[in-house]
């Protein structure tokens, strides 16, 4: 597979996006709706799949399409080819607070395993499939689902979390255990699987759920801090139009202070 | 590379955490020689290897050692490479290979259960409708025999009050006594209390509500020829009110609704309100249709009248050329396979038949 070799820069610290350099002939994938911008000369392809396999036949095509419906992802993918006679930018926006994280796939052995919904962008050649969680119980209470998604190839491919992004290295034998919903990636050398909290106490009124998350090494793995679920429920939480208190807006008259105090007792 | 090598990852201190690639080979003593290309690591040599299943989904073959304080793991990935490795293990783990190959199966095993399980909790609501519509016709008419009569004549007087806010209806009178005294001798032996009732309507029709309401038009009564082809039309109302086909059709669309609305989830009350009104205007499926005709036929050999009114009566009527058909033949069509089948068995009938003396009081006008 001749993957294309992509240099690129990272902008902005807590709304990243990525600006991608194309050498003439150069192409990459992005998501549906991610680009930010481009320069002139870059082409813009839309393509019925993941665009890694040129010649497929219709039903292949279908089943890639089909499969990215799965992990939450549009059915096309947008190739962007640089046609020019020089180097062209093209950039990728982040969806919501978090970072962008490159990942190298030759240097991790060809294969990342990645929440669904992350993807942001890719060289083109990496071929975008699914991963299905086939542990029941890691399926239903890992946080993640039982839709995984797959990333292989030997390209630099680009994803996306939430909040602050954790790499870490596990050693042989070496265990994490993560609150779930914050794993965002992991080599497929690591052991994903769910741990009992412990105590029923500590089930009931540990405020950690049922169950951690576990990543046993060897590997890498990403975790975030902040799943957009999370950062989600607290906004609608506190939104006004969604019965929300704006207990910190700091009106001196009505609902503000007065809401605040009385509010506070009902907490 | 050699064939007896299989290629896979090699993680240990020294070596970057996201492990280098390397290959091995197994000695005849189940311990693992690994190679590293490059230059920079050591190759190493593991004795007495544990083997486990790791890595995403337990799909990997992880064959880990102690070297001191250091743990060592060599990662064969899901695929090829790890097919090979199972082909080329020395007899003495070839049984712990197994015992992970079948692990790694019955967790593909379990998944796919899992997997069909949920693909038909989520079809349930469908088949189970679709088993329903099956058997519609057995289960209404289950239900429909053990509706006991009392409240057979109870959804009678509902239909009866629908039926008057929408015609005037005669209870007495000449018409009511000639209807009553040919309808009393069908209906010899009935459990219900028999009603009759004349609309007042130009309509050439008459229907049989549950709980023995018999209603004729007042266009029927003109259009008959004689109290024979009276009887006839009598007979086979009458028989579709015995045989509870107007129970069993509001048992079937009402049973029917009720399931699309509990799988839909909207159940509401007009579903079962609705279901007293239609009763009116329901039809017939063939089948009810044929049994009324045989039942009815039945009913005037019964009471020695002779059948010939009933056949007449609907050839007259298919035979009249007029504007719009009458609204009997729209309920009841006349096709001519089942008037074929009437006069086949009037046919073989034979009387003698008691006349009907009755004076159906258009002769007097």
């Amino acid at each position: 597979m001749a993957m294309d070799v992509i240099d690129y820069e990272i902008f902005g610290s807590e709304m990243q996006f990525v600006e991608v350099e194309l050498d003439p002939g150069e192409a990459a994938i992005g998501e549906a709706g991610v680009m930010m911008y481009m320069q002139d000369g870059i082409q813009m392809d839309t393509v019925f799949g993941d665009g890694s396999q040129q010649s497929s036949g219709f039903m292949g095509k279908l089943l890639g399409a089909g499969k990215r419906l799965l992990t939450g992802e549009s059915l096309f993918t947008t190739v962007f080819h640089n046609e020019g006679s020089g180097k062209r930018r093209v950039a990728f926006a982040a969806p919501y607070p978090g970072k962008i994280v490159p990942v190298q796939l030759t240097d991790i052995g060809g294969t990342l395993i990645c929440q669904k919904d992350s993807f942001l962008c890719a060289a083109k050649g990496v071929s975008l499939g699914i991963a299905f969680q086939k542990k029941i119980g890691t399926g239903l209470f890992g946080g993640e689902g039982f839709i995984m998604q797959k990333l292989d190839g030997d390209g630099m491919v680009f994803i996306h979390a939430g909040g602050t992004l954790r790499e870490l290295t596990l050693a042989p034998g070496e265990t994490l255990r993560v609150d779930t919903g914050c794993v965002v990636a992991f080599q497929p050398s690591v052991d994903f699987d769910i741990q009992f909290v412990g105590k029923i106490k500590s089930a009931i009124f540990g405020g950690e759920g049922l169950f951690f998350a576990t990543l046993s090494g060897p590997g890498k793995v990403w975790l975030q801090s902040l799943p957009l679920s999370r950062l989600a429920n607290r906004i609608v939480m506190s939104a006004p139009a969604a019965g929300g208190r704006s207990t910190d807006q700091g009106s001196l008259l009505g609902a503000g202070v007065l809401g605040g105090i009385l509010g506070s007792s009902n907490d | 590379m050699t064939d007896s090598l299989f290629r896979g990852r090699l993680f240990g201190p020294g070596i970057p955490g996201v492990g280098i690639a390397a290959e091995a080979a197994w000695e005849l003593t189940g311990g693992v020689r690994i190679t590293v290309p490059d230059a920079e690591h050591r190759s190493q040599y593991a004795a007495h290897p544990t083997l486990t299943g790791g890595g995403f989904n337990a799909e990997g073959l992880r064959i880990s050692w102690q070297d001191g304080e250091a743990n060592w793991v060599f990662m064969v990935d899901a695929g090829e490479e790890q097919v090979r490795c199972k082909a080329l293990a020395p007899p003495l783990v070839c049984g712990r290979l197994d015992g992970i190959t079948q692990a790694q199966n019955r967790l593909e095993r379990r998944f796919k259960t899992g997997g069909a399980l949920l693909v038909f909790i989520m079809l349930l609501p469908l088949l189970l409708i679709a088993l329903f519509l099956v058997n519609r016709g057995s289960i209404a008419a289950w239900v429909v025999q053990r509706i006991p009569v009392a409240h057979e004549a109870r959804l009678g007087d509902l239909v009866l009050a629908q039926t008057r806010l929408q015609m005037k209806l005669v209870e007495n009178g000449p018409d009511v006594a000639a209807i009553r005294t040919i309808g009393s001798k069908l209906t010899a032996g009935s459990v219900h209390r028999y009603r009759w009732f004349v609309a007042e309507r130009p309509d050439v029709n008459a229907f049989a509500a549950p709980g023995g309401v018999v209603v004729v038009f007042r266009g029927l009564l003109n259009a008959v020829g004689s109290p024979e082809e009276l009887a006839g039309v009598l007979a086979h109302e009458v028989a579709h009110g015995e045989l509870r086909h107007s129970l069993q059709g509001m048992v079937k669309s009402l049973g029917l609704r009720a399931a699309v609305s509990i799988a839909f989830g909207d159940i509401s009350d007009t579903v079962f309100t609705d279901a007293a009104t239609r009763l009116t205007e329901l039809r017939f499926s063939r089948d009810a249709e044929r049994e009324a005709d045989a039942n009815g036929l039945q009913r005037l050999v019964a009471a020695r009248i002779s059948p010939e009114g009933m056949v007449r009566f609907y050839e007259r009527l298919a035979s009249e050329k007029r504007a719009s058909p009458p609204a009997l033949l729209s309920t009841h069509p006349a096709s001519g396979e089942r008037l074929e089948w009437l006069r086949r068995e009037t046919e073989r009938l034979s009387g003698p038949w008691q006349p009907l003396l009755v004076d159906l009081g258009k002769n007097k006008h």
